[in-house]
């Protein structure tokens, strides 16, 4: 015999039913929050083990082998996870992550909120318009590592052209370097951020939903 | 061979041949025309044979090339002959000569890529060779010095089988094929993750800087000196002196990643970059941190994101395998 979960339907009811104020909507789909968890955790593979090949801690003598095999399948992992998004943003049509003028336009605006020089951000997509730039440089920058990564993997047997194009294997990991300090710079604000602005966005990231206010009475 | 911008080490290396002897090879293996380091002629002699190869022997004889290309006052830095009045600059005759030869080899990292004459800043703007002749290919055998097997070798190769397979710098795979550290007898310190705190150590030589890892040459299985020994086996890194950008990339030998130059001259440590960037984020983060709990920031933001329903739910647990249902009487607030 087939048993429903019978816990979502009538638990959403009653949130439709004006327990809360304002509308609850789906903020982030399912696949959203796949990409989102799965690439954090193999990001954090990647980037450890990453720094770990690049000098090895005093204290933790761990096989290089090993390391180098995490490194490798967490890459492999997040690119997975990467792929998943875009097809999901393709067939979706979704453009949140793609900044967009409006987004430069806004960002002094919201660099003067983060400044304390206004007491509120200005109006936002999805994504405002620092999430927005940030977002898509790290996916760019994850794209471009990914790239150097394998072609350093391949050790010239495939993508010539990139040790070519980037002058050797030193330049290529200093860019990988850099593209890790980056991103270690740049997550601690993000998760800074996402749990100091509004936590309801958080934890869309896990239930998916979120509520939307009502409309302000004028 | 014509020098330009060298320290003649290349010769020197290749003097040190064993076996076959240099002797053996100037007298019964190749026909070695011109060469600074060995003519016995001098002047427009010696220079003479040079350009009767040239007009003689046309797409027969192969130009070795040991030194860096210097373009700086359109090459007129290096001088390396002087012809009907006029002098002759290393870019100029390189490229005459280079044309009509067979082959051409740059022996060398200098004359390969550049080399320390190209490092920074760069007052000649010094490269290598293939890019004065961009029509055709130029066999690079570099290190600093090339080993002199790597050049005999290529030579023979040429001479008996024609072009080796290159890779992708153009160097004979026979050769450069493989990294240092696929063939380091210490790789298996570096697999365990054991490495030499200090130069001379006997463990992996990573973390004072290695750059085995980057450089592809055969010195493990070759060694120098007439294969006594080599860098990594009296405990000192390998410096990466057979790839592009050495020595700025592969600088400062101790350490692995390069110094980054700035204008002005000096150089600041890629890790001292990352821990001022990591150190600024960090310090910016717990600054706003502060400031926004001081301005009451934090506390608002929270309140607004989380909402109170306007009466709570509760939830029986009504069947043992797991099936949950909103209770009917649940209660009002
Ligand atoms: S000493 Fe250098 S080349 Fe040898 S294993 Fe260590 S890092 Fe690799
Ligand atoms: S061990 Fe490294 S630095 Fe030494 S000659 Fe070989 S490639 Fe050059």
């Amino acid at each position: 015999m087939k048993k429903k979960n019978n816990l979502r339907k009538p638990f959403f009811e009653e949130l439709q039913q004006g327990n809360v104020e304002g509308e609850i909507i789906l903020f982030q789909p399912l696949w959203v929050r796949i990409f989102h968890w799965g690439f954090a955790l193999s990001l954090t593979g990647i980037l450890l083990s990453g720094l770990e090949l690049h000098k090895p801690a005093k204290f933790f003598a761990v096989s290089y082998g090993d390391m180098f095999k995490i490194h490798v399948i967490s890459s492999w992992f997040a690119l997975g996870f990467v792929a998943l998004r875009c097809a999901d943003a393709i067939l979706r049509r979704d453009q949140s992550l793609i900044p967009k003028l409006r987004d430069l336009k806004l960002f002094p605006k919201l660099l003067a909120y983060y400044l304390f020089l206004r007491t509120a951000p200005p109006p936002n997509r999805k994504y405002n318009g620092g999430q927005s730039l940030v977002y898509s440089s790290w996916l760019l920058l994850f794209l471009i590592a990914s790239l150097l990564g394998l072609s350093s993997y391949w050790q010239g047997e495939h993508l010539i052209w990139v040790w070519r194009l980037v002058g050797g294997f030193q330049r290529l990991r200093w860019i990988k370097f850099m593209i890790t300090i980056y991103f270690l710079a740049t997550i601690p604000l993000h998760i800074y951020l996402s749990m100091t602005e509004n936590l309801s966005h958080l934890q869309a990231m896990v239930s998916g939903y979120e509520r939307k206010p009502p409309p302000k009475k004028s | 061979m014509i020098e330009t911008g060298t320290c003649t080490g290349d010769s020197i290396s290749f003097d040190n041949i064993w076996t076959p002897t240099f002797s053996d090879i100037l007298s019964n293996i190749l026909d070695w025309r011109y060469d600074w380091s060995m003519n016995q002629a001098q002047g427009s002699a010696a220079y003479q044979v040079l350009l009767d190869t040239y007009s003689k022997l046309p797409n027969e004889y192969i130009l070795i090339v040991q030194g860096s290309m210097i373009h700086s006052d359109s090459g007129h830095y290096d001088h390396v002959a002087y012809e009907q009045g006029k002098l002759i600059t290393g870019i100029d005759l390189v490229r005459r000569i280079g044309l009509k030869a067979k082959y051409v080899v740059a022996i060398g990292s200098c004359a390969a890529f550049g080399g320390p004459v190209a490092g920074y800043p760069n007052p000649t703007r010094s490269t290598g060779v293939q890019d004065v002749l961009p029509e055709r290919r130029v066999i690079n055998v570099s290190g600093c010095p090339a080993h002199p097997d790597w050049i005999m070798g290529t030579l023979l190769h040429l001479a008996l089988y024609g072009e080796p397979e290159l890779e992708k710098y153009g160097r004979p795979k026979m050769f450069y094929g493989e990294t240092i550290h696929n063939r380091c007898p210490r790789r298996y310190y570096y697999d365990q993750g054991i490495f030499a705190t200090d130069i001379g150590q006997k463990e992996c030589l990573y973390r004072v800087g290695c750059k085995g890892p980057v450089t592809y040459a055969d010195c493990p299985i070759r060694r120098w000196n007439d294969r006594l020994n080599w860098p990594i086996g009296c405990n000192t890194p390998c410096i990466g002196c057979t790839e592009p950008g050495y020595p700025d990339l592969m600088s400062p030998f101790t350490v692995h990643s390069p110094d980054i130059p700035l204008p002005g001259g000096t150089k600041i440590a890629t890790d001292s970059v990352a821990l001022g960037v990591l150190g600024f984020t960090s310090a910016a983060i717990i600054g706003h941190a502060a400031a926004s709990l001081y301005k009451g920031r934090i506390q608002r933001n929270l309140l607004k994101s989380t909402v109170r329903g306007k009466h709570r739910f509760s939830l029986t647990k009504v069947k043992t395998f797991h099936t949950y249902r909103v209770k009917k009487n649940a209660k009002k607030e």
